[in-house]
């Protein structure tokens, strides 16, 4: 209990709610939104959501020149999403080792990130002013620069990598909505920083099948790539889960030509598989593994893989006992479904920046590609308690709404309470709180691209399929 | 028909399915675009009566698909799926690759 402030200590002032404890209240309501309030919650050190914050390494990530405090308990929700899982797995020794609040900054431990205000700490993504109001804009890949022509239909637009100064000028003069919705059409992930509505969910179970338990722990197909999807993985590993990652011949999992280390860190003991999806053998070979899969988890638009014919839906449906996690933006629906977002524009569509311009009267992005991590913590935990609850489960988990449920997490009901909860959070920490993003360090090296392809296959009999 | 002359962000529509289109990249020129033999017309346009798709046609236009010419120098993205086969100037459109993912979001 090093350097604690124990509860009694705390005095946040009278505007702010029961802020003691809610690690506990929101690993309680999760628990709760899966139907499962009875499961006892493992012991724990509960700290102030504030101290969470503060040794969460998110400071490093959020603020410009100075660290900010974010006045949304993200990094105790992550210890809480951390602490449901748990309690599913009780005296899992490798989960009780783990921070939740602390994966939340891993990546930039990594790759030696550092805040920058309204640019995302990765670099890639900006807030950027519009008319009324302010889009984020994440443009990682020369082919989404040759888009902005045809995006915002101005010729003062060459479509060439880098032109932030000449896209925030036209986009000064465009109207939010119909920006954001021109991008949608074009899957360009684009979102609107807008105040966090409270009382969604943070996940919707779209199909059920039948439910059955066919193995002790799972066999896990991840199909996944980045970050979110993976981290759901690693953490079904901890709990004993048997991953088979999958990645296509022509698309590999393009976080392989990130950092390698964080790469090894997630993907480490996963068995490396690559098909060819673009034949119809390579289609039928994952066709039949998903068959004989307890868990699936992807992060593919739902068109994408319905265009290949893998269809989650009828999967579910004909696969007794098969959980398939589908992680998304902003969920499965035919419009939703089209829209292309990642950690960082996501956590701006969840309100988080709007909190963050509310309390410090500047546009600015929390943490790193926030929304990745904290999809991947929930989505383990809703495969989890799938899997333990005989599957036969659609489950989508999208990225929006996932951290919308961590951002309006005991929201206060009125702007200057917000406000005051941002002095009385600021207040309470000690310098030697504030921690910086730190590492946890791999096992082993993840596999090489489809190191274990033909075994696999010999071994799920699918040489000739 | 005569040929139009289009701008990055223009949407065109079938005029004998529900395909519809928007212009990705597009050189400075007069091109006619066609689906299924027919050419497409403005988005908020009248659809001409009467015409009908080649016989020949049995392509589908894919949603959310890139469609580009031999050098990749002209682009469509499928805004909206339906039957037929979309065609530059005569020759006909092929899907592009799907774009790689960045290496880190």
């Amino acid at each position: 209990m090093s350097g604690a402030i124990p509860h009694s200590e705390i005095s946040p002032g009278a505007h702010s709610v029961r802020p003691l404890g809610m690690t506990a209240d929101y690993a309680r309501q999760l628990l709760d939104s899966l139907g499962d309030a009875q499961t006892p919650l493992p012991e724990a050190e509960f700290l102030h959501p504030a101290v969470t914050w503060a040794r969460s390494g998110l400071m490093s990530l959020t603020g410009r020149s100075r660290a900010e405090m974010c006045p949304a308990p993200i990094a105790a929700c992550a210890d809480g999403a951390l602490l449901a899982l748990q309690s599913l797995a009780p005296h899992n020794p490798e989960l009780a080792c783990l921070h939740g609040s602390r994966l939340l900054s891993e990546r930039a431990a990594f790759m030696r990130l550092s805040r920058q205000g309204r640019i995302a700490a990765g670099g890639s993504c900006r807030l950027l002013d519009t008319a009324d109001g302010q889009v984020a804009v994440n443009l990682a890949r020369d082919e989404d620069w040759a888009m902005l022509p045809a995006w915002l239909e101005s010729e003062t637009l060459s479509g060439e990598a880098g032109e932030w100064e000449a896209l925030a000028k036209v986009l000064a003069t465009r109207q939010t909505q119909e920006t954001v919705e021109r991008a949608r059409q074009l899957g360009l992930p684009v979102a609107a920083s807008q105040w966090p509505q409270s009382g969604g969910q943070w996940f919707s179970i779209t199909m059920r099948g039948i439910p059955r338990i066919r193995r002790a722990v799972p066999l896990v197909l991840d199909l996944s790539t980045l970050w979110a999807g993976p981290l759901c993985g690693h953490l079904l590993q901890m709990l004993g889960a048997r991953v088979i990652k999958v990645e296509s011949a022509s698309r590999p999992d393009a976080a392989r030509r990130g950092n390698e280390d964080f790469f090894d860190l997630l993907n480490a003991g996963k068995t490396a598989v690559s098909l060819d999806l673009e034949t119809e053998t390579g289609r039928a070979q994952l066709l039949q593994l998903i068959r004989q899969a307890d868990i699936v988890i992807e992060s593919a638009r739902p068109r994408g893989l319905q265009q290949m014919g893998i269809v989650a839906e009828d999967l579910v449906r004909e696969c007794a006992g098969l959980t398939w996690i589908s992680i998304t933006g902003y969920g499965r629906d035919e419009d939703a479904g089209l829209q292309v977002a990642f950690g960082d524009d996501a956590g701006v569509a969840a309100g988080l920046s709007a909190l963050m311009l509310e309390v410090t009267g500047e546009a600015m992005f929390v943490g790193d590609a926030i929304a990745d991590p904290l999809t991947g913590l929930h989505a383990a935990l809703a495969a989890w308690h799938s899997f333990t609850h005989g599957g036969g489960r659609l489950i989508s988990v999208p990225l929006r709404d996932v951290a919308m449920h961590c951002a309006s997490f005991d929201l206060p009901d009125s702007r200057q309470a917000l406000k005051q909860r941002h002095a009385d959070w600021t207040q309470c920490i000690q310098p030697d709180d504030i921690q910086p993003p730190v590492r946890r360090v791999a096992t082993a090296q993840a596999e090489p691209f489809g190191a274990d392809t033909q075994n696999i296959l010999t071994e799920f009999g699918l040489l000739d399929a | 028909m005569s040929k139009v002359a289009l701008k990055a962000g223009a949407r065109l529509k079938s005029a004998v399915s529900d395909v519809q289109v928007m212009a990705i990249k597009i050189p400075a020129g007069e091109y006619e675009i066609t689906c299924g033999g027919v050419p497409m017309v403005g988005a908020s346009d009248e659809a001409p009566a009467g015409a009908s798709m080649d016989a020949g046609d049995s392509g589908e236009t894919l949603m959310g698909k890139r469609y580009v010419d031999e050098g990749e120098t002209v682009e469509f993205l499928c805004t909206k799926a339906g039957a037929g086969s979309l065609a530059l100037d005569g020759k006909p459109l092929d899907v592009k690759q799907a774009k790689q993912l960045p290496s880190s979001d």
